[in-house]
């Protein structure tokens, strides 16, 4: 009995709510349906964010309990990119002199060189992969195999590649006096290594977007330059590239985020005490209990990001659109 | 002088082939080299193993339940993909399909939020997933050691990326597709559910694929949000961590752990390749 009266106005509240949602205007519908999200978002990412913000304007709590001491204001932001807590750090913030062990320069040219040789070879793989050949698609399988690989797996086999006296790499790389004979302790040699660990990984991922945005090229336009009389060259500069050029950038983007925020991997090659990026900073930190300091230093990476991000978009904002 | 530029071009292609393909698998080559070579004989290790020992394979699991690790870490993944789709889903469509005030500040606290190092997420969740936050005077549950201490940092670490690609995929489907559905008398959220997203099934599928793949090999959170013990809910690194801190350094256990913890997601990448590449190329990444 209980049913029947409940079913008709159920339905009927259901009903009023659907033609309430249709009477709402764009805006308030995208909210409607953005609240949920917003929530989850709030909840696992701003509360946090905003909450690591307010430490940063704290003295680390060296003797309390508590997880931070008294409100200093910027105070950590301006001795960190002063130099005044290389000793807190293990490393300077940013020091010409020794630049492989700075944290700022070393987080740069991480990004900077490991970045451009993805794009590099990531497009060539992409290019190579293009085309109809056979066993094609095996190829693009094992190209693209490096995507799959976990970080602490990549991070094995630079480990066990570069580790001395197990393999057949360090030897003969050291007696032409390429690197030294440990060059997992080494500043530049262990900043090369994960660098180029770096590159055979992300390489897959840059090939993968790349290829996506080849695909997407109309067929005919080629028939048509090759109407025109263009070379295999002139082809690729014409066509090819103008039209890819977007894509390419679009991952470039991702990749120069992901690349200035490397820690994992540096972790599992070598050790955050020889290769110094910043976001090592934030965890050896975190991980002596200065939370005031490791909360300043995760801002300030995501500050250079930003600007970093934002100086590409204005940038190549052009380019991109086009 | 080159006489026929046409097969030039083909050796070169080979070549380039050919060159990418070894310096790809070379590592992967390695890591068998070294995990077929007898303990023993893990010095100088040349070209090709050192003696040959298919055993470590079998003994890698008698020393620590690594297929647990790898369960956990599969379990993890889904769990977290699930998670991402369905606010992915949502945010895309919104940012995707509306022209609102606000829509470019939202998408751009989006963008901010990947800036940030995985670190600057960890204190306060850390202390929200222990239960060590009072909320109204309700403590937070202590979700440390269970999943749910992972897959929340794990959703808010890869969500900006599946709502970047889904919102340009739905930007992509005609305008026309959504209004027939209205005019034919569907709602606005029969529209959603019967034209919208049917049609986004690729870019959820890419989307997803992604997702996966980035939990299962996430590094960081998967490292701190739990004790390291299989019980626990600890994912793969934990379980590849036991060979080299527990035992000492057991190179060729270390080898053959990578060999076999990479298999779900390179099981992944073999079946869904096509799939990736054919979503990114309908949506995505197009302007």
């Amino acid at each position: 009995m209980s049913q029947e009266s409940t079913t008709p106005s159920k339905y009927a509240i259901h009903k009023r709510l659907l033609y309430r949602i249709e009477l709402l205007n764009d805006t308030q519908f995208a909210y409607l349906l953005l609240i949920p999200s917003a929530l989850v978002i709030a909840v696992i990412a701003i509360w946090p964010l905003i909450r690591t913000f307010e430490m940063s304007l704290h003295a680390d709590a060296l003797l309390s309990s508590d997880l931070t001491g008294a409100f200093v204001g910027i105070e950590n932001y301006v001795e960190i990119v002063t130099n005044e807590r290389s000793a807190q750090m293990g490393s300077p913030f940013f020091d010409m002199s020794q630049p492989f062990k700075s944290a700022l320069i070393v987080t740069f040219i991480f990004t900077l060189v490991s970045v451009t040789f993805e794009t590099l070879i990531g497009f060539g793989q992409a290019l190579v992969l293009n085309k109809d050949f056979r066993g094609q698609r095996w190829a693009r399988t094992a190209i693209i195999l490096p995507l799959a690989v976990p970080i602490v797996i990549q991070g094995m086999i630079f480990y066990l590649m570069f580790q001395p006296d197990i393999g057949f790499i360090v030897d003969p790389l050291s007696n032409m006096g390429l690197i030294s004979s440990t060059p997992l302790a080494n500043n530049f040699d262990a900043t090369v290594i994960v660098i180029v660990s770096d590159v055979w990984k992300t390489s897959a991922f840059m090939a993968l977007l790349i290829l996506a945005g080849l695909q997407s090229i109309d067929r005919r336009l080629y028939d048509v330059a090759k109407v025109a009389g263009a070379t295999r060259w002139q082809q690729f500069k014409r066509v090819t590239l103008p039209l890819v050029l977007p894509v390419v950038l679009i991952a470039m983007l991702f990749r120069t985020v992901l690349a200035m925020r490397v820690f994992g991997l540096i972790e599992t090659v070598s050790s955050c005490n020889t290769v110094p990026s910043l976001s090592c900073m934030v965890v050896s930190t975190f991980s002596n209990g200065l939370y005031g300091t490791s909360a300043t230093i995760a801002f300030i990476t995501a500050a250079i990001i930003a600007v970093v991000v934002g100086g590409y978009i204005l940038k190549y904002r052009e380019s991109a659109v086009a | 002088m080159i006489r026929n530029p046409e097969s030039t071009y083909r050796i070169l292609f080979y070549f380039a082939t050919g060159g990418f393909l070894i310096a790809t698998l070379f590592p992967f080559y390695y890591l068998a080299v070294i995990a077929l070579t007898p303990r023993g004989n893990l010095y100088d290790v040349g070209v090709t193993p050192n003696g040959f020992n298919p055993g470590a394979f079998i003994e890698i699991f008698q020393i620590a339940p690594l297929h647990h690790f790898i369960f956990n870490g599969v379990v993890l993944a889904l769990l977290t993909t699930a998670i991402v789709l369905v606010i992915a889903s949502i945010t895309g469509y919104v940012f995707g399909r509306f022209e609102f005030r606000g829509r470019i500040p939202l998408m751009l606290i989006v963008l901010a939020i990947s800036y940030f190092p995985p670190a600057a997420f960890l204190i306060p969740l850390f202390e929200m997933l222990t239960g060590n936050l009072t909320v109204f005077g309700l403590s937070s549950p202590d979700l440390f050691n269970t999943p749910g201490a992972m897959v929340m940092p794990f959703s808010a670490l890869f969500l900006p990326l599946s709502i970047f690609i889904l919102t340009t995929f739905f930007s992509q489907i005609p305008d026309g597709l959504e209004d027939a559905a209205r005019v034919e008398g569907s709602t606005r959220l029969g529209a959603l559910y019967r034209v919208i997203m049917p049609l986004s099934a690729p870019g959820l599928a890419t989307a997803g694929v992604l997702t996966f793949i980035f939990t299962y090999n996430e590094f960081f959170f998967s490292f701190l949000m739990t004790d390291g013990s299989a019980d626990s809910w600890a994912p793969l690194v934990w379980g590849i961590l036991q060979y080299q801190t527990q035992y000492g350094e057991l190179y060729n256990y270390m080898a053959a752990s990578a060999l076999v913890g990479m298999i779900p997601v390179a099981m992944l990448v073999l079946f869904a390749q096509r799939h990736i590449i054919s979503g990114l190329t309908q949506g995505a990444l197009k302007e």
